[in-house]
């Protein structure tokens, strides 16, 4: 493989998931507004916007840190356009792997978050600094629960000597619901479970949009970003949800149906590709449109409480019943 | 509290998403708890007094209704009420009856407007729009009965301007069916949905003690726990036979807590207590006038003979409306005429709701009295208040002349940050 | 609580306060009487009243309207006493009058935290002053507003727009 041909896949990838991403999020306004008995914007509303907000001036306030504000934004938008290289999509595999990627990719997925809270602090308003510190108080919420619904799953597949350890790559070519046994099966369905709970929370939308609460704090971490930065700012939410999605895809429907269809070569490529996208787009139906239609708004200390308790709890039951399965099974 | 250094404040308003209407808090925040909270109001003070210092009566009976976009038939009601007492003008039986239709039907559509309202609040928007799409029956019923949507011109001293007509009679009980049908559903939607309960349970209370020492007034005193509804204690139109009760949550089987939950709860419930007393009204209402004075110059007239005061009182959605108004004879404008909103008396209650509680609820603590800026920050009447009287025309030409000045101060603005 | 009940403790607790009943006829098929009792109460009685009125059954204070009489300043102080049953309620207003020279009043915030917006209201729009009021602050005219509207002899008011022109030019 030579390196221009890297990076011709990587731009593929990053463009592509950009594109994607920002194409799921008109579906997803215009199936929310649907089940909120609205019309709702047109499809590629999220392109108007992102088209308009990068002819507009970008504002930087007085009171803000320059550079850390500007900054961030830029920060956010690399770290989530670098998960999308370390998953696999379909039937291709990630174009950045190495063993522990799977690791990687929570520190990376964190890492917009953090962008995120850093950039409101540093944008000097009061609202964005209420808005930030809730941020910091979901991530350590939701951190816990999402590390381990993924590392138990990689773990077990490290256990099963299933390739390099703690890899995305190997996870996605061994489906592990065939290789555990029921306690497993049972774990599993824990944890994913608790993935699915998470990604709403890890991607700042009803009921976990509490950073941003419009009618509380005005949009809060978002309040000062305008122009560009807030289009950055948009993408990487975009790209966000994509990577969110597919991951919870690899890790537990790995799945392509090409083989069912007894298609093989280019064909079998293209109809897996599409139906990975598709299971992307499903989770992402399941765990934040419906999901934010449904619900009001929580608070912070609810969150926080939720995560900790209840939601921890669950995931490492999960993650005994994987142990107890590897001392059944080996 | 004695450390302070992490006390810090966050403005709210007057212009913010959470706020339908300019108000400003300023509350101390110590983390995410509310410590303190300051108030200013009369962003929305629009000096009507101005306006109506130079025109009679029943040009101020439609100013009143332009107080307030939601309460267009309480603040008529309430001043055609003091001003009857104060000319001694008697209302027929059939208007007495359209009066309350009328009312009721209001606060149907006010009570919905606040329970998508509170919902938004809660970030709860699947709620917003559906009530709202909801409350879309009872703003046609409005229309197809006055011709507005709001602002309905209905009230007038001595009786109604519109009757409900024979065939209207189908659409009101359509109308009474549709959310005679709807109601369990509302009532699931807001009092049985987990989310929204964990939003408004224990949150912004007023005790029962404090919604009586600060004279809070409809749902929020009622949510309270109190019996005060001005249709139950001080009767006036046709309440009295109607037999209208105070609604608590009692009424739903609930130890009256005084927090958000409550207040839906009666704002909910007394939707079903409006239609109520629609269906009464449409079956008791007797034929006949709709006012005593169906020439506006004959009424003019009279009021311009008649000398006396009055006071008009009416249990407005949001609560107790209060216009007191001092007529002189020989003089078509009136000496006094003072207006009390609802929101006025709610004003101290959010003290005591928001203490202790998150910056999360603001926004629902502060849509839990249902606020109405335009009705409080509204207007007095001096007859001849100054030698510097201003009329309408000059009122006009200030304005204009304020607008210019503001355009040509307008200066292009310094552009920050990189970006075209 | 009837209205001559009301009358009656008014009447001991302030010497000599005579409360008229203007009943207000109410009804289409059953007529009945709402009561309104009006009396005129001097300053020094006026916590006095209150207080009786408060003792006498659950007290609301509606608003206090007020206007500029000429030689005082009329003070109404709408209150309705006894909420809770079906007609139970009794409408009261005590009518106080200021002179100008000395426009203070005592505030009835102790006996009824509720009033003291409408107090407020009052210091700004009428230029009085209020003993014991917890606050002074503004409730609807920007803090630094000169004058108080609804004097009609305040050379303030005279130039009030012109003023609030000119106010509007400094600061927006």
């Amino acid at each position: 493989m030579t390196a221009l041909h890297l990076v011709w896949q990587a731009a593929t990838v990053l463009v592509g998931g950009g594109l994607l991403g920002l194409v799921y999020k008109g579906f997803d306004r215009k199936l929310a507004a649907r089940m909120q008995a609205r019309i709702g914007p047109p499809l590629r509303q999220p392109f108007l916007d992102v088209g308009k907000l990068l002819v507009k001036e970008s504002v930087v306030p007085k009171d803000a840190v320059g550079w850390l504000f500007k900054a961030m934004p830029f920060l956010a938008v690399i770290a989530s356009f670098t998960v999308l290289l370390y998953l696999p999509w379909g039937p291709f595999p990630a174009i950045l792997r190495s063993g522990g990627d799977a690791i990687l990719v929570l520190y990376l997925l964190a890492v917009p978050a953090v962008a995120m809270a850093l950039g409101g602090f540093a944008s000097g308003s009061p609202l964005a600094t209420v808005g930030a510190q809730r941020e910091i108080v979901m991530l350590m919420s939701y951190e816990f629960p999402l590390a381990v619904a993924v590392v138990g799953v990689v773990w077990r597949l490290a256990t099963l000597g299933g390739g390099p350890a703690f890899s995305l790559g190997a996870i996605a070519a061994a489906p592990l619901w065939a290789l555990v046994g029921p306690l497993g099966v049972i774990g599993l369905a824990i944890l994913a479970a608790c993935l699915l709970i998470v990604t709403p929370a890890e991607l700042s939308k009803i009921p976990f949009d509490i950073p941003e609460a419009e009618t509380e704090i005005a949009g809060g971490l978002m309040v000062e970003y305008s122009g560009v930065y807030l289009a950055l700012f948009y993408l990487a939410d975009a790209a966000k949800t994509i990577a969110m999605a597919a991951l919870v895809v690899t890790l537990f429907a790995p799945y392509g149906i090409a083989g069912l269809l007894g298609l093989s070569g280019a064909g079998a490529q293209a109809v897996d590709l599409v139906f990975h996208l598709l299971k992307i787009f499903v989770v992402m139906f399941a765990a934040v449109t419906t999901v934010r239609v449904a619900m009001a708004r929580l608070k912070i200390d609810q969150v926080a409480r939720g995560f900790w308790l209840q939601i921890t709890a669950v995931a490492v039951a999960g993650l005994v019943l994987l142990v107890l399965d590897r001392m059944v099974v080996g | 509290m004695a450390e302070t250094q992490n006390v810090y404040e966050i403005p709210i308003g007057p212009i913010h998403p959470a706020l339908k209407e300019p108000i400003r808090f300023t509350f101390q925040v110590e983390g995410e708890r509310i410590r303190g909270v300051d108030i200013r109001t009369g962003f929305a003070h629009r000096g009507i007094e101005f306006m109506a210092m130079k025109r009679n009566l029943i040009q101020i009976l439609y100013l009143s209704e332009r107080i307030c976009g939601i309460c267009s038939i309480s603040h008529p009601i309430a001043i055609t009420l003091a001003v009857e007492r104060a000319a001694g003008i008697e209302v027929p039986p059939r208007a007495q009856y359209l009066r309350v239709i009328y009312s009721e039907l209001e606060r149907i559509h006010s009570h919905l407007l606040w329970a998508g309202v509170a919902a938004h609040e809660l970030g709860f928007d699947t709620l917003l729009h559906l009530t709202w799409k909801v409350r879309e029956q009872v703003l046609d019923l409005l229309e197809e009965l006055s011709g507005n949507r709001i602002d309905y011109a209905l009230p007038i001293y001595g009786g109604v301007r519109r009757d409900v007509a024979p065939e209207q009679i189908p659409k009101v009980e359509a109308m009474a069916r549709y959310y005679r049908g709807l109601l369990d559903e509302l009532l699931d939607a807001f009092l049985r949905d987990p989310s929204v309960e964990a939003r408004t349970r224990n949150v912004g209370i007023l005790t029962a003690e404090e919604a009586d020492s600060l004279c809070a007034v409809g749902p929020t005193a009622r949510a309270s726990g109190l019996s005060k509804d001005v249709r139950q204690d001080r009767p006036y139109l046709v309440y009295g036979e109607l037999g209208v009760k105070a609604i608590t949550p009692r009424d739903y089987g609930l130890e009256p807590r005084g927090d958000v939950y409550d207040k839906a709860v009666v704002r909910l419930l007394e939707v079903a207590q409006s239609l109520d007393l629609i269906e009464k009204c449409l079956y008791e209402m007797p034929e006949g006038e709709i006012t005593s004075f169906p020439k506006v110059p004959a009424l003019l007239a009279h009021l311009k003979k008649a000398e006396g005061e009055g006071l008009g009182y009416h249990e407005a959605p949001r609560g107790e409306v209060i216009h007191y108004i001092r007529l002189e004879a020989g003089v078509e404008e009136p000496m006094v005429w003072k207006v009390k909103a609802p929101t006025y008396s709610n004003l101290m209650s959010w003290v005591p709701m928001f203490r202790d509680q998150e910056v999360a609820d603001i926004p629902i603590v502060a849509a839990s009295i249902d606020p109405c800026m335009c009705c409080m920050d509204r207007v007095h009447v001096v007859r001849d208040g100054s030698p510097g009287t201003v009329l309408k025309e000059e009122l006009l030409r200030l304005s204009r002349e304020k607008t210019e000045r503001l355009t040509r101060h307008l200066s292009p603005v310094p552009r920050h940050g990189g970006a075209a | 609580m009837t209205a001559d009940q009301v009358k009656k403790t008014l009447a001991s607790a302030v010497p000599g306060l005579e409360a008229e009943l203007r009943s207000r006829p109410v009804g289409v098929r059953t007529r009945v009487e709402v009561p309104e009792l009006w009396a005129t109460v001097s300053r020094e009685g006026l916590v006095p009243a209150v207080a009786a009125l408060k003792a006498a059954g659950p007290l609301h204070i509606s608003v206090i309207s007020g206007r500029d009489a000429g030689e005082g300043i009329e003070l109404l102080y709408h209150f309705a006493v006894g909420y809770g049953t079906p007609g139970g309620e009794v409408t009261v207003t005590l009518r106080v009058t200021v002179s100008k020279s000395d426009p203070v009043l005592p505030s009835i915030c102790h006996l009824l935290p509720g009033a003291e917006t409408s107090e407020r209201e009052k210091i700004e729009f009428l230029g009085l002053s209020f003993t014991g009021i917890p606050s002074t602050a503004h409730v609807f005219l920007p803090d630094d507003f000169p004058g108080h509207p609804w004097r009609k002899d305040d050379p303030e008011t005279a130039k009030l727009v012109n003023r609030l022109v000119e106010w509007e030019g400094k600061n927006g």
